[in-house]
């Protein structure tokens, strides 16, 4: 069950350095060996000011943990059907973001399955001058399981 | 060697990128994303766990499907840079999945010197069944010489390009636009300089749903530009 009363909750501002190594292992993991994630020279050549991050690499500001602590219940027990990001410019390596989360709505919603909870998580990045540099927003369904 | 470009005016509605296919999705990987994430959900990594409650097998976490877009999209992109992405997964990813992640362009647009391409995109799994399916937008500058300028501080080039989308809407009752854009008859007060807004501005953007390409293209099929070769 998610906690209703959770709608607004928000997490304070986390600083999250984007490394280069981070990027790199990001996008190993993915197997993607474009060299703008691993060649500052080239990714300046194509445009950004440093090695950039992938595009889904704010995933990874967001640990799966605090979101028992946002909406109640463990990563595990949800399901993540929607997300998207909105950037304001590339993240790049260097960036020193300032990351909060928010639990923007936590509704039932009727799906083919039947009733399901749903919850969705606005995250937002700023620079340490405060520029917007991302949005993001998750839309989880709590996953039905066996689990007691 | 400097990185080949994309340019706005090169792109069109409907053109679509190469399909892309990935190497089997295996625990290592899992291992490795569960890192780079730093998110143990152990529903992705812990074997045992995951069977404890009735799953087959670890699960893999939808955005590494996501990734794969990502991928997809940057290596067509060629410095174009993602300005929105949005995916929403439809089916779940196990190890030994192997995706197939196409995409096409869905629209375009420019204004204030700024331009933007949208794609839809896709991954399917051996099975041909959908996985995730999103849309990216991306910005990219309108050709070689718009590049340049930006470069040397200049201004852009300003081409207003309207959602090609809404070209495309089902014939408007109006009467088609006349195409005097080019010659404006001499009597005519200045007033008409501006670009006339496309009457269908206000119709909702209609997404052409992307009907699977009956098949896939093959990969690395880029030929290579053949000099016509001239025996001297």
């Amino acid at each position: 069950m998610l906690d209703r009363s959770a709608v607004g909750r928000t997490t304070p501002p986390t600083l999250n350095e984007v490394e280069r190594g981070a990027i790199r292992r990001f996008a190993e993991a993915l197997g993607d060996y474009n060299p703008i994630y691993f060649d500052g020279e080239y990714a300046r050549a194509s445009g950004f000011s440093n090695v950039a991050a992938p595009p889904s690499f704010p995933i990874s500001f967001a640990s799966g943990s605090d979101l028992r602590e946002l909406v109640g219940v463990p990563s595990r027990s949800l399901l993540l059907g929607e997300v998207s990001f909105e950037y304001e410019r590339p993240i790049v390596a260097g960036d020193r973001l300032l990351v909060t989360s928010r639990v923007a709505e936590i509704a039932d919603r009727t799906g083919p399955a039947g009733r399901v909870e749903v919850a969705v998580i606005e995250d937002e990045g700023r620079d340490e001058e405060g520029h917007l540099v991302f949005r993001a927003r998750r839309s989880y369904v709590v996953r039905a399981t066996r689990e007691s | 060697m400097p990185p080949r470009k994309l340019y706005f005016e090169n792109l069109r509605i409907g053109d679509e990128l190469p399909a892309m296919a990935k190497a089997p999705i295996d625990r290592v990987q899992l291992a490795r994303y569960a890192a780079a994430t730093n998110d143990y959900n152990p529903l992705n990594i812990d074997e045992l766990q995951a069977k404890a409650i009735g799953m087959p097998s670890v699960v893999a976490p939808s955005t590494l499907g996501l990734g794969f877009l990502g991928q997809l999209v940057t290596d067509w992109a060629r410095g174009g840079q993602v300005r929105r992405a949005s995916a929403r997964f439809t089916r779940m990813l196990w190890p030994g999945d192997t995706l197939v992640c196409k995409g096409r362009v869905s629209d375009r647009w420019g204004e204030g010197g700024r331009y933007f391409v949208e794609l839809d995109v896709w991954a399917e799994n051996q099975k041909g069944e959908l996985v995730v399916r999103g849309t990216v937008a991306l910005k990219v500058f309108y050709s070689f010489e718009d590049e340049t300028r930006f470069r040397t501080g200049q201004p852009p080039l300003i081409v207003n390009v309207p959602r090609e989308s809404l070209l495309h809407a089902p014939p408007a009752p109006a009467p088609a636009p006349s195409s005097t854009a080019s010659k404006p008859p001499k009597g005519k007060p200045a007033a008409s300089k501006k670009p006339a807004k496309k009457a269908t501005r206000s119709a909702p953007k209609k997404k052409a749903a992307p009907k699977k390409p009956a098949k896939p293209k093959k990969t690395g099929a880029r030929k290579p530009a053949k000099s016509s070769k001239r025996k001297k």
